[in-house]
């Protein structure tokens, strides 16, 4: 097991997020989080459902609107503006500009269902960065080569178990040559035997040194690849540090707790 | 059964069938634009667009086509500005009067089509593309569109069909299309059944051709859908 290099703080901030507040109806999701990830960084949120840590990475590329606090994705601060009571976006074209930088990975993989693996895979750097066609596909070729799909590029994704859409989700992320991958609970929704291959996939691009976000519930895989963990618990952070101390040794009881639920098993 | 009136009769209701067809592809055509407006209106979040959609809608839906085209043939003309309109060239004709019910009728009935085919498009779908960076015009053409297409065709077939038969109603102001035709051949023959029996065969044609064309359309569409083993 070897951890991810601790990250330097002299590296360029990939993401900073400041004093972040959410609020759906009455239920306050975020009560002023703020986070830092330098380039290079695997950073993973962890924390019971509900604690909010997939809200917060939501709010990195805009899915969610935070209510107020900032976000700043390698130096340019998103713009906010608030418009009849709600916060909104300033400008949605920036947002979609931040956005072209940002890889999200889903859950539920979210492959566009007409669409082959290849075309899934060279749509938004064809479409949205204006990248030629050939060149998309020879690159798209190569990252589902990388994930191990290759052979499936020519089918639909309901023709792929879930272990293998999700590869190919990564690699269409992968496509846009983003600055920092995000991953929203990537092997949640796959079978236990399934979860492997992913996270072998993420693991790898881990040490290639990728900047990420990963909101995971599979311990031993973030005390693997996590350069910092960060504990949520009803919308604060509750403890963050080196996988090592967090998932080891944590000063919260409340962590404490946490991991004797879900070390049991995942480690 | 007089069979032989009953062939006789079929040059004559088969002239009727261009009109017929006329009528169907102008209605649905025109009121294709006229749903895809309202869908576009009830979706917009626009509370004043979304309520005259929704009345429209609910006044087309609800209230039955023979009504409808009465109203428009019968009913406007009493009206002096109507008649002073520049648009009453147009309505003062039985055919663009029947055109107009039918696409206000079609067109009601299609929103919903068309707006039940957007909500369906799986959320996370258009979450993957807001998140790639897609504009929403962007996002709109390449993934919800041809998502909603697919969703809708077979919802858009039965309209179809329901179109063809609804057409019929044109007879009504005097219009010579398959059933009008019908009509006056049988007040020269007073031969009711055969007549009708032969103007039914006609409509189930056109409708058994409507469906084969949709049917393949859906197939066509839908590779993703048929597993390759």
């Amino acid at each position: 097991m070897h951890a991810h290099p601790p990250s330097s703080p002299s590296a360029p901030e990939a993401v900073v997020i400041h004093d972040l507040h959410k609020r759906f109806g009455s239920l306050e999701v975020l009560k002023g989080v703020s986070l830092t990830a330098h380039e290079g960084d695997v950073l993973t949120l962890i924390g019971s459902s509900g604690s909010g840590k997939s809200t917060l990475l939501r709010c990195v590329n805009m899915l969610e609107v935070p209510d107020s606090g900032r976000v700043v994705i390698g130096g340019e601060e998103i713009r906010l503006k608030t418009k009849g009571g709600r916060t909104v976006p300033a400008d949605p074209k920036q947002v979609d500009r931040v956005r072209t930088r940002l890889g999200m990975v889903f859950q539920s993989f979210n492959l566009w269902s007409h669409m082959t693996i290849l075309q899934n895979v060279i749509e938004a750097p064809v479409h949205v960065l204006g990248v030629p066609k050939a060149e998309a596909a020879e690159r798209a070729r190569m990252l589902l080569d990388k994930v191990g799909i290759l052979a499936k590029a020519e089918s639909y994704p309901v023709e792929l178990s879930g272990g293998q859409q999700q590869r190919a989700a990564i690699a269409r992320a992968l496509a846009m040559q983003p600055k920092v991958m995000l991953f929203d609970e990537p092997t949640s929704a796959l079978d236990p035997e399934l979860v492997g291959e992913v996270l072998g996939v993420i693991r790898q691009l881990a040490e290639e040194g990728n900047t990420m976000i990963v909101v995971t519930h599979e311990m031993g895989f973030a005390r693997e690849v996590s350069s910092e963990v960060v504990f949520l618990h009803q919308g604060r952070i509750e403890e963050r540090g080196r996988p090592g101390k967090v998932l080891v040794d944590p000063e919260s009881e409340r962590v404490r707790q946490f991991l004797s639920r879900h070390l049991s098993g995942g480690a | 059964m007089d069979w032989e009136l009953m062939w006789d009769s079929v040059p004559a209701l088969l002239a009727a069938v261009p009109l017929t067809l006329q009528l169907v592809a102008l209605a649905l055509l025109l009121g294709l634009g006229m749903a895809a407006l309202a869908a576009w209106a009830r979706l917009s979040g626009h509370a004043v667009a979304a309520g005259a959609a929704s009345a429209y809608v609910f006044v087309f839906r609800g209230t039955p086509l023979l009504v409808q085209i009465f109203l428009i043939y019968y009913g406007l003309s009493q009206f002096e500005a109507v008649r002073a309109s520049l648009f009453w060239p147009l309505l003062r004709e039985p055919y663009w009067c029947a055109i107009l019910a039918l696409m206000l009728n079609t067109g009601a009935y299609q929103s919903e089509i068309i707006r039940g085919a957007i909500l369906s498009v799986p959320q996370g779908q258009v979450e993957a593309a807001r998140a790639c960076g897609m504009s929403r015009l962007l996002l709109f053409r390449r993934i919800v569109l041809p998502v909603a297409v697919r969703q809708a065709l077979p919802a858009y077939g039965n309209e179809i069909i329901l179109m063809v038969k609804a057409s019929s109603l044109a007879s009504t102001i005097t219009l010579l299309e398959i059933t009008g035709v019908a009509r006056r051949i049988i007040s020269q023959t007073y031969a009711v059944f055969e007549i009708f029996i032969v103007a039914g065969i006609l409509y189930l044609l056109i409708n058994f051709a409507a469906a084969r064309l949709i049917r393949w359309a859906e197939w066509r569409m839908t590779p993703h859908l048929r597993a390759r083993v």
